[in-house]
């Protein structure tokens, strides 16, 4: 004997099911569970009436499809008011954790580089990129160091084993990693004329042991204009518009006489100092100063290097440790943290 | 350099304090970088001070009291007081080349020594005065007996070093300027031997060296408490000689500190007179100057033109001419009007090595007039800026994307240890050595970023961070190569943090390919991953990168895998630590051929709604996803947009040895709708040729 399909109790189950439904999507899952195609309830319950007594087969099928009718008439009554009202949803506990954007950051020495160079290009500065390894006519002969000069002492040279590449084209094999990237200006100058306005910003190395305040590896950018009327009064303007956009609109820029052999003349720049605006602190030695950058008006033999007229045109330049300024400005105290890359400690840049 | 402010106030009369003085010198140009107290020993009635100064390289001639005192003249406007100082007058430079002269001195090398003056005097050795003992001790000098100290009383005082040998004890009683001769030793002052190079000039007697010209005396000719009589040298060596002499053999001294900067070329001579007046003042010696002296020619001065018009185009700014003709007269230049209107001449004085053209004029009037007094200005721009390189750009878009994805930029050292590099590089032949690396540890250019970034990993792992995305943009260099710029990704821990919403799962080899599309499409190219053996990687967990240009080209640019754990171990990362994918990509070549960013061009948006079917396949567990994607892409027609594999099962319902692959394929047309029809004629042309081609079932 087969089972008599039970009409009643499926209904009875169908209005419990009901009661439970609280959304438009509770909703449609009930719609599903009865009515769908493949897997609803009153498709089952048709089916099964084909392998019921013949006799009954009429009267069962009758009572199924007004099951199934009022079945539809119900949900889609129900389907009216559910869609106008919001009480019924769940609530939700809004002081849970949301789901976290996991955001990666910037090296700081990035954001402090990007940050110049929009400062730069915002005075109408390109920006050029150039080799790391260089050869030494560009790291220093070009720039009034031939070899033999007590100034390249200033700053210790780091040399290759051998030359990077064989042969390059000019016969200047690439044998030192850069101290400055004044090369890349000595480049762009062989290959341009007059004027110019170019920052170089990049990794630059000194064989300095890694301490609190020197790193064999860090950033520098140089910045070098040329043209025919350009002059050290050009220079102290745009270092003030550069340093107090760097720092703030209250920084005081002092230029100090000092040498570098490829400007002349040459200087020290310093700002008031960050710690204590001036007043004198431990940091700036109570002289309520800080060293921040060197400058000055480009050399002559740096114009002859590379075939411009010393006489027609003057210039300047300035390099810049981004290392040094972001210790300034991000309060670091050792400069190695830059190069550990603690999350710690980047993790602290929210950008 | 050390200044005894007493000492200097002989030479210039000026009403400060030490600690003003200390300020307007550094102003000038020369930092002070200490002040300090002048030992109770030295008594004087005014303030006095040891001011503690940096000269700069160019300006060896305020290596001294006179120089400095010089500067500060021409600061507070006062005369240099010279008076009393025993110059020499024209008439006392005697040149006495006896014949009977008991030393003969000989210039072999006219280039490296173009003047030597020497003479011979009897000594009484002792200690000198408490006064001149006093004085050297300020400023760092060790007393050794009255003739030494005089010597180094005049180098400190007037700039010249010099040398006193023991005449005895010079062989032949000869002075010889010549090369080292291969396979010489000498024992110098301090005791050490010093095997002598040929390039390296030497002041011999009759037999051996007794000096190191320029750096440092020998031991063999000392003047000792038993010495009678001196002889005495005073010389001009050449800057570019006596400094790589003292590089050569690491000993740099006083001495050698100002003949490498460039010393006065009269100098030798005036220096030599005020030695014997010293020592007589002293009571070392009495003899009367009998002076050998080697130059022949005279010496030119050197002279500049200078145009009032250029200063104001240096410095921006028309300085009065009075005040240029007065600056330039008490730094020691004699300046006359030239003919031409607003223009000198100048000669520039002997001791200033550094004065050779009008620029470094214009720097001492720019100097002496202060920068604070420049005004602001800004430089006219007569040409429109050129924009940078996209290049710059590229990089700058790069950052974003990865650091939007959840990796944090490192930046590493460029030089890693070489053993490490050995296992990242290509051919060991290839790595880049440094010739003065700081230590082992940072010998070798990174042929890769990845050890530099792994160690970054590392260490971040170790303090307890768990979940580690991390990315560096930077240089590799490789012999053959050259230099080149990559990006290397790194990561481990889990792929999100946790949270009450979902079950957490562990990062993988998928991460890493995300990241690296995403990348790739940033740079235009497609990029095609093969399954690669590289040492360093899990094997069959390591896949090439190319960049696929055509079908027949692709490139290859760099690798992606799991790390051989034994590698992360080796580096320090904790047994427990799980697993570490990474990936490296040279972009320089490739980023080469990209356009500028802002050069894009649109396609009109599609009008033509999109298809969408998914097909589920079993296909043996060893057969490509890619290879099923190409046949699919083959059979299907150009309708077919994009193929996502969306399910990967095996297990339950498919067979072993096998796998169920779900592919979404979406359909469009640009320019009419697709009909059911048609999508169904190519799904069953594509289930048709995965049948045949992959015997794939369809599930």
């Amino acid at each position: 004997m087969t089972s008599t399909p039970n009409i009643n109790q499926l209904k009875t189950k169908f209005f419990s099911d009901l009661e439970e439904v609280r959304t438009e999507r509770d909703l449609q899952e009930l719609r599903d569970a009865y009515l769908g195609r493949k897997r609803g309830a009153l498709v089952a319950l048709l089916k099964s009436i084909s392998s019921a007594p013949i006799d009954r087969r009429p009267s069962l099928g009758k009572q199924a499809n007004e099951l199934k009718l009022e079945i539809d008439t119900v949900l889609s009554e129900r389907h009216k008011n559910i869609s106008k009202r919001t009480d019924c949803f769940n609530q939700i506990d809004v002081t849970l954790a949301g789901r976290p954007v996991e955001l990666g950051r910037r090296h700081p020495l990035t954001i402090l580089r990007e940050q110049l160079e929009l400062i730069f290009t915002g005075l109408g500065f390109e920006i050029l990129h150039g080799p790391e390894v260089e050869d030494d006519y560009h790291n220093f002969e070009a720039l009034n160091m031939p070899s033999e000069h007590p100034a390249r002492d200033m700053q210790d040279t780091l040399y290759l084993e051998n030359p990077l590449v064989s042969e390059q084209a000019n016969g200047r094999p690439p044998t030192l990693l850069r101290t400055h990237t004044s090369g890349m200006q000595i480049r762009y100058m062989e290959d341009h004329e007059p004027p110019v306005r170019i920052i170089a910003p990049g990794l630059v190395y000194r064989r300095d042991n890694p301490d609190l305040t020197h790193s064999p590896m860090f950033q520098q950018i140089e910045g070098l204009v040329v043209g025919e009327n350009v002059s050290m009064s050009d220079l102290k303007g745009i270092l003030e518009v550069f340093l107090r956009n760097l720092f703030d609109r209250e920084t005081q820029v002092m230029l100090r006489p000092s040498f570098f052999p490829y400007t002349e003349p040459s200087a020290e720049v310093f700002i008031t100092c960050v710690f204590c605006h001036g007043s004198g602190c431990p940091v700036c030695k109570k002289t309520g100063w800080l060293e921040i950058l060197g400058c000055g008006m480009v050399h002559p033999a740096v114009f002859e290097a590379v075939g411009y007229d010393p006489e027609r045109y003057t210039g300047w330049a300035f390099g810049l440790g981004i290392d040094r300024v972001a210790l300034l400005k991000y309060r670091i105290e050792d400069i190695r943290l830059f190069y550990e890359n603690d999350l710690r400690l980047l993790e602290q840049f929210p950008y | 350099m050390k200044i005894l402010v007493s000492w200097l106030r002989e030479f210039v009369t000026i009403d400060v304090s030490v600690q003003e003085l200390a300020d307007a010198i550094t102003a000038h140009g020369f930092e002070v970088s200490s002040v300090d107290p002048a030992p109770p020993r030295i008594a004087t009635e005014e303030e006095d001070g040891i001011l503690d100064l940096e000269i700069t390289t160019n300006r060896p001639d305020c290596l001294s009291v006179i120089g400095v005192a010089r500067e500060v003249s021409t600061i507070y406007g006062v005369p240099l007081n010279t008076q009393n100082q025993e110059l020499p007058n024209q008439s006392q430079k005697l040149k006495t080349l006896k014949t009977d002269s008991p030393l003969t001195v000989t210039v072999e090398e006219h280039g490296l020594c173009s003047r030597y003056v020497a003479s011979v005097a009897e000594v009484t050795i002792g200690p000198s005065p408490a006064w001149l003992a006093a004085r050297l001790e300020a400023c760092d000098i060790r007393p050794v007996n009255n003739v030494v100290d005089a010597t180094n009383y005049l180098m400190l005082e007037f700039g010249h070093p010099m040398h006193a040998f023991d005449l005895a004890c010079l062989n032949g009683s000869e002075i010889r300027i010549r090369k080292a001769i291969s396979g010489e030793t000498i024992r110098t002052l301090d005791g050490n031997t010093h095997k002598l190079e040929t390039d390296m000039l030497v002041i011999a007697d009759a037999t051996q060296p007794q000096a190191i010209a320029g750096v440092m005396g020998g031991k063999d000719s000392e003047v000792t408490g038993v010495t009678r009589t001196v002889a005495l040298e005073s010389a001009y060596f050449l800057p570019h000689s006596v400094r790589r002499t003292n590089k050569t053999l690491g000993l740099s001294t006083d001495a050698s500190y100002r003949f490498e900067r460039g010393t006065d070329l009269t100098a030798p001579l005036t220096a030599m007179h005020r030695l014997h007046a010293l020592l007589k003042k002293i009571g070392a010696s009495n003899s009367p100057p009998q002076i050998i002296d080697t130059l022949s020619s005279k010496i030119d001065k050197t002279k500049i033109t200078l145009r009032h018009e250029r200063v104001k185009h240096i410095l921006g700014i028309d300085i009065d001419k009075t005040f240029i003709v007065n600056t330039l007269s008490q730094l020691g230049f004699s300046v006359t009007t030239k003919s031409v209107d607003h223009q000198w001449d100048v000669t520039v004085p002997s001791f200033r090595v550094d004065v050779t053209r009008e620029i470094d004029l214009i720097e001492e009037i720019g100097r002496h007039y202060g920068y604070e007094r420049l005004p602001s200005t800004f430089p006219t721009l007569v040409s429109a800026p050129t924009p940078s390189t996209p290049w710059i750009e590229t990089q700058r878009i790069l950052r974003r994307i990865l650091t939007g994805g959840g990796y944090s930029e490192a930046i590493t050292y460029s030089f890693i240890e070489r053993s490490v590099a050995e296992t990242f590089a290509s051919s060991e032949d290839s790595l880049v050595n440094l010739a003065n690396p700081l230590s082992e540890k940072y010998s070798t250019l990174r042929p890769s970023l990845l050890p530099g970034l792994l160690d970054c990993l590392i260490r971040n792992r170790r303090r307890e961070h768990h979940d580690l995305r991390l990315f560096e943009i930077g240089k590799i260099f490789q012999h053959g190569k050259g230099e080149r710029t990559a990006i290397a990704i790194t990561l481990t821990g889990a792929a999100h943090s946790k949270h009450w919403s979902s079950d957490s799962r562990n990062t993988d080899f998928f991460d890493i390919k995300g990241i690296i599309n995403t990348i790739c499409q940033t740079l235009k190219i497609s990029p095609h991953y093969e399954p690669a053996e590289i040492p360093q990687l899990i094997s069959r967990n390591a896949a090439s990168i190319f960049e696929a240009k055509d079908k027949q080209k692709h490139n290859l640019i760099g690798y992606a895998g799991q790390l051989i754990p034994a590698l992360a171990k080796t580096r320090g990362f904790p047994d427990t630590g799980g697993e570490i994918f990474v990936a490296e990509i040279v972009i320089s070549d490739i980023a080469h051929s990209t356009q500028d960013h802002y050069s894009l061009q649109t396609s009109p948006i599609p009008r033509n709604p999109s298809m969408v079917r998914d097909l589920a396949v079993v296909v043996n567990e060893d057969l490509r996803a890619d290879k099923l994607r190409a046949t699919i892409r083959e059979a299907a027609t150009e309708t077919l947009i994009s193929i996502n594999e969306f399910d990967r099962y095996s297990g339950k319902g498919v067979p072993k040895g096998h796998v169920s692959l779900a592919f979404r394929l979406t359909f469009q047309a640009a320019e009419r709708t697709l009909t059911d029809l048609e999508i169904q004629e190519t799904i069953k042309e594509i289930i048709q040729q995965l049948k045949t081609v992959h015997n794939a079932q369809l599930r």
